[in-house]
């Protein structure tokens, strides 16, 4: 059996889900950027499996759009998160608590 | 293809890459001239912008990047906040480091504005939307010596990529169940997609990245605590620019893309403005920090925004265009103030304002006239949208009742807006402690930028026709033309 567009579908839905799930449900500011990257590639694998499954390649073009975006953003993004551990000792969201009324 | 619609985005980004360039040559004690060259070069790109009476309609890279009334309208607006934020650091040009760098990085977020008040493809939206956001991380976490500038800038960083996530999934359904992501064609085809619940997943994903943007419930949580932590240059620019953009986006978006969907959809964007604004004005009451007062006054007025475009009507349109034309001038008369006032003090508790009035009449003013025009008061430029937003939903009053709920609402929320900002008025004016009454000082370019803040707000409140027609020319560009074809009674814009 040849895998089908709904398959591709299903797996980048459990990734999303996954990376979601990890969002909501983690501490640690490492493994909650792990997650939100999980997300951007359940995205990547839906928009290629749509691109092979309906001849159309404007979607692989898509997807070096995202990897390029999503490489600036992890850059700039772990750059903050190693700021910030240098300057809390920590990289834990319990403790980004400075910030209320 | 014709690059010259593409002039000011590539003028921009060129003067961004000066900026960063200069700053290898220029020794570090000449800094300020950076941010001088860059005022100008937007200054000039500002007339040349906002002077060109007809500029040339048209599309480029394949439909992809439309030039239409509305993208001239929002672009003059973006240009215009990037040079009131540039004027406002060159005073703080020693304290902060990285000058050059900061400057380059508020001009190619400027430049993805640009981009997102043309685009016409959600791939060019994403990655607009991404040039601003990923700017706006480094920005907001810009005094990387203070905790609570990283705190806002990590908080940031996880809510917007969040929203991007979303986004990026919904783009992607969109384009599977659509086959293109261009609005145009999207439109045209809107009827059969609106049967397709992958299409309506894709759209509602798309949506919460844009809601983010805005800020508006239940996409907010961010906005007060990065108002409050960024750098007041940075957060004077997020509440309007970024703001303006995805408004620039949600409106095409919603009556370029999918005008059909977005009326079937209006009560739920009603819904969401009202809790929207609500949740902005109840709990900006009991703050301290201006900042953050600021950052709920933020989410107040995306909830007004939303009842506009829940009026799914010309009439809405115009109104919200207007309202982010007044709105602009006034957040950043405000912010210039509260950028002064923090960076002498080192403070942004209201106590910080207590005898403004005595120690620099200008500040006190300024601030004074920009909370009064927020909380929409006659004749300031805050009152003539707020008015035509508030009758675009009463036009639908008389039919439907929770369009009358969302008028009750929004008066609701007008006169709570009124008790926190004479709150930090009455501080200013009439402080109840004995406070220091040091003269503050204010710099040259922040004068000058202050002046055209409140030029635009007084000028705007008076005379308001020019912005309106403006507003009106630019809401009226938004039907698309394919589907006037295909439908020639359109029951969205009538």
């Amino acid at each position: 059996m040849t895998p089908g567009l709904h398959h591709y579908l299903i797996v980048s839905a459990l990734l999303f889900s996954l990376g979601v799930f990890g969002v909501v449900s983690r501490r640690s500011l490492l493994v909650i950027y792990m997650s939100l990257e999980l997300m951007l590639n359940a995205a990547n694998l839906a928009l290629v499996a749509f691109s092979q499954f309906n001849n159309n390649l404007d979607g692989q073009v898509m997807v070096f759009f995202i990897i390029t975006v999503a490489a600036a953003e992890v850059a700039v993004g772990l750059a903050l998160i190693v700021a910030l551990y240098r300057k809390r000792r920590s990289a834990h969201v319990e403790d980004l608590t400075s910030l209320k009324y | 293809m014709n690059y010259s619609l593409l002039s000011l985005e590539i003028l921009v980004t060129l003067l961004g890459v000066a900026v960063l360039l200069g700053d290898l040559w220029i020794p570090s004690s000449a800094r300020r001239l950076l941010g001088y060259v860059a005022a100008t070069g937007i200054g000039i790109l500002l007339t040349y912008a906002v002077g060109t009476a007809a500029p040339p309609d048209g599309t480029a890279f394949g439909g992809m990047f439309v030039v239409d009334a509305l993208s001239n309208y929002f672009k003059g607006f973006f240009l215009l906040s990037a040079l009131v934020v540039v004027l406002l650091t060159i005073g703080s040009s020693e304290s902060i480091s990285g000058y050059a760098e900061y400057c380059a990085l508020i001009l190619f977020a400027t430049v993805g504005m640009l981009f997102a008040a043309s685009a016409n493809d959600f791939v060019l939206m994403f990655v607009a939307l991404e040039l601003i956001t990923v700017t706006f991380f480094i920005l907001v976490s810009y005094s990387r010596n203070r905790s609570g500038s990283l705190e806002a800038g990590v908080k940031y960083l996880i809510m917007g990529a969040l929203a991007s996530g979303f986004m990026v999934f919904g783009i992607a359904l969109i384009f599977g169940s659509a086959g293109t992501t261009q609005f145009y064609e999207i439109a045209a085809r809107q009827t059969e997609l609106g049967r397709s619940p992958v299409f309506l997943i894709g759209l509602l994903l798309t949506l919460v990245g844009l809601g983010f943007k805005i800020a508006a419930v239940p996409f907010q949580m961010w906005a007060p605590d990065v108002y409050q932590g960024a750098p007041a240059t940075t957060t004077a620019f997020l509440a309007t620019g970024s703001k303006a953009a995805g408004f620039a986006l949600l409106l095409r978006v919603a009556f370029s893309a999918v005008p059909d969907i977005t009326a079937h959809w209006s009560r739920l964007i009603l819904g969401l403005g009202v809790v929207t604004l609500l949740y902005g004005s109840l709990c900006a009451i009991p703050q301290r920090s201006v900042k953050r007062l600021m950052g709920y006054s933020s989410i107040a007025n995306a909830g007004y925004l939303l009842l506009g475009v829940a009026a799914v009507s010309l009439n809405g349109s115009t109104a919200v265009l207007t309202y982010l034309g007044g709105y602009i001038f006034t957040v950043l008369a405000g912010f210039a103030v509260i950028a002064v006032v923090t960076a002498q003090s080192n403070s942004d508790d209201v106590s910080a304002f207590a005898g403004l009035g005595q120690r620099s009449p200008l500040l006190a003013t300024g601030l004074t006239v920009s909370l009064v025009s927020l909380a929409g008061i006659p004749p300031l430029a805050g009152f003539f949208g707020k008015f035509l937003l508030l009758k675009s939903i009463a036009a639908h009053a008389g039919s439907e009742r929770l369009y009358l709920v969302a008028l009750l609402a929004a008066c609701v929320g007008v006169v709570i807006s009124l008790y926190y900002y004479f709150g930090v008025v009455r501080a200013m004016f009439w402080p109840r402690t004995v406070a220091d009454l040091t003269p503050i000082p204010v710099d040259g370019p922040t004068r000058l930028a202050l002046g055209i803040c409140l030029i635009g707000v007084l000028y705007l409140g008076v005379f308001p026709n020019a912005l309106v027609q403006g507003a009106k020319q630019a809401a009226a560009g938004l039907v698309p033309q394919t589907a006037i074809a295909a439908q020639p009674v359109h029951a969205v814009h009538h």
